[in-house]
């Protein structure tokens, strides 16, 4: 916000200077950004000596934790989760929302270890999965609870540990992963909430969610993954569609969606029944497509994934043509020149 | 109707949260306390991986024959439907002998029920113009437990004792079947010394 404040200033004093600006309503412009929060050096220290003095008690309970007893063990769990969970209600209560999210999430995860540590503990049996599935609602309905978008991308990590861990991916499951159910109304709440934090986890999650469906597609992995390459997309679409409304969560699910569309589409690509020049093609067209709609909608993110896709979709169709590395080179080296000849002529174009 | 709020909502999830990890810790205790007991004998998982942190690792000593408990699925081989294994009493111990769909299936087997499964391990192959090959098939059992949590000095005075002890009878692992047919671990038995869990 500081930079931003200062850009702005000197933004101004020009506007000034050229007389689009009263000079009057300067101070008031200013006085609408606001002043950015900053951190003193006495706060930062205190931080700092926070974060050590917790680190030192973890450490000498830790180094003596077969020592204490068991109930007791399991009391200074219970006691950490619901001291976090205590902080956070006490910060929310203060106005702190920052503060409040944080001490939420600490709690989603401090629970998710008490769920581990308890079975430990008492040499509970269970299986991994209901573990971390179980960790997941506690997330959620701390995040529901307290308003908490970073509590919910906890739950939402959790439920992906939960899908992925101890179960092969790809076409061995048993049963549909659980994430790909989550995606649609996190994405949701992302959006409602106007958290970045939670769209990033949503994005992420929902190109791993692509991995959970295996059993719905018969052990074909081109097909599922294709069918996940459309999914994606229409989720940029949708997102897309809803950036003006949205803003920033919005424009951080259209960039993961586009970027896990290409992605599964072009992996599909590497199976028997889909290899070949027309998937190649297609796959480049599409690249090409993207890098054209990130620069309309100046989303540097889409048109990263376009412009990497577009490497690859490359190297792979002359792979496919069986051609050789100098004929390779060649080629991308006429290509990059072509490229180099059209940014010169445009560039040479733009109006002074 | 009127939200409460949110502090009090955090509040009240949390709480709710921790009486039901208290719960799940004495529902499990008083069903370890109300089942029946099992022996069944095991040896160290790996030898040098008997004592990993503060815990002893084993596995079951039973096996299963594969054909009894797997079956193919392609070039695969993979558990038979169904979880529960027929446990018959041996001596001063258990033996797991079968393997069935249904826990009445299993009870025809043995004098006992208990809920685990099966790793099937193999896997078929057809050279070009030759017949279907099979490797070595076998069936490992897991009940769910393979490790015992146990203070340091503990641990170490239980992996002492399972590296002398001669006979594979001679070291146990103590479960408790109870009614949903779950085994939970109570201890073990090594070289003839009963180690029980504990509330502290």
């Amino acid at each position: 916000m500081a930079s931003y404040r200062r850009r702005l200033e000197q933004d101004l004093d020009g506007w000034i200077g050229r007389g689009l600006v009263p000079p009057d309503n300067r101070q008031a412009i200013l006085d609408s950004v606001g002043e950015g929060r900053r951190l003193d050096a006495a706060t930062a220290l205190a931080v700092v000596g926070a974060f050590l003095a917790g680190v030192a008690v973890i450490a000498f309970v830790a180094a003596n934790w077969s020592a204490i007893p068991r109930l007791a063990r399991f009391a200074m769990i219970l006691a950490a989760f619901l001291g976090a969970s205590g902080g956070a209600a006490w910060a929310s209560r203060a106005g702190r929302p920052i503060a409040s999210q944080a001490l939420l999430s600490v709690a989603a995860l401090i629970f998710a270890a008490a769920i581990g540590l308890t079975g430990q503990i008492f040499d509970i049996a269970g299986d991994a999965q209901v573990a971390l599935r179980g960790a997941a609602l506690a997330a959620v309905l701390l995040a529901a609870a307290g308003r908490s978008p970073w509590a919910a991308a906890v739950g939402l990590v959790l439920l992906a540990l939960g899908d992925l861990v101890g179960e092969p991916v790809f076409n061995s499951r048993e049963q549909p992963g659980l994430l790909a159910l989550a995606i649609a109304p996190a994405a949701a709440v992302a959006l409602v909430w106007r958290s970045q934090a939670l769209a990033h986890a949503t994005g992420a999650c929902a190109i791993l969610a692509v991995l959970t469906v295996g059993e719905l597609f018969d052990a074909r992995s081109e097909a599922m993954f294709m069918a996940g390459a459309a999914g994606l997309a229409a989720g940029a679409v949708a997102a897309r569609a809803v950036r003006e409304r949205y803003d920033a969560p919005a424009g951080v699910l259209y960039g993961w969606f586009a970027a896990g569309a290409l992605m599964w589409f072009g992996i599909a690509g590497y199976y028997d029944s889909l290899r070949g020049v027309a998937h190649s093609v297609a796959w480049l067209a599409l690249s090409a497509a993207a890098i054209g709609v990130g620069r309309l909608d100046r989303h540097g993110g889409v048109t990263a994934v376009g412009v990497i896709g577009l490497f690859v979709a490359g190297a792979t169709l002359l792979f496919n043509l069986g051609v050789g590395l100098l004929t390779s080179a060649a080629v991308f080296g006429s290509l990059a020149l072509v490229a180099l000849l059209v940014a010169f002529v445009l560039r040479r174009r733009r109006p002074a | 109707m009127r939200l409460p709020s949110v502090p009090i909502r955090i509040i009240a999830v949390a709480g709710v949260l921790a009486v039901a990890l208290v719960g799940l810790v004495v529902r499990e205790g008083v069903a370890r306390a109300q089942g029946r007991e099992v022996r069944l004998a095991v040896g160290g998982y790996d030898p040098r991986s008997l004592l990993s942190g503060h815990y002893v690792q084993f596995q079951l000593s039973d096996r299963l024959p594969a054909e009894t408990a797997c079956r193919w699925k392609g070039r695969r081989l993979e558990q038979l439907p169904g979880g529960w294994l027929a446990v018959r009493r041996e001596g001063a111990g258990h033996r797991i002998v079968g393997m069935a769909e249904t826990r009445a299936a299993a009870l025809r087997q043995g004098e006992m029920a208990m809920r685990g499964k099966v790793t099937c391990i193999g896997a078929a192959w057809t050279p070009p113009g030759g017949t279907r090959q099979e490797s070595s098939l076998s069936a490992s059992l897991d009940i769910g437990i393979d490790r015992i949590h146990l203070a340091q000095d503990e641990a170490l005075r239980i992996e002492n004792a399972l590296r002398t002890t001669l006979r594979p009878e001679d070291a146990q692992v103590i479960l408790s079947v109870g009614a949903d047919g779950k085994p939970r671990l109570k201890g073990v038995i090594v070289g003839g010394e009963r180690t029980e869990l504990g509330w502290f």
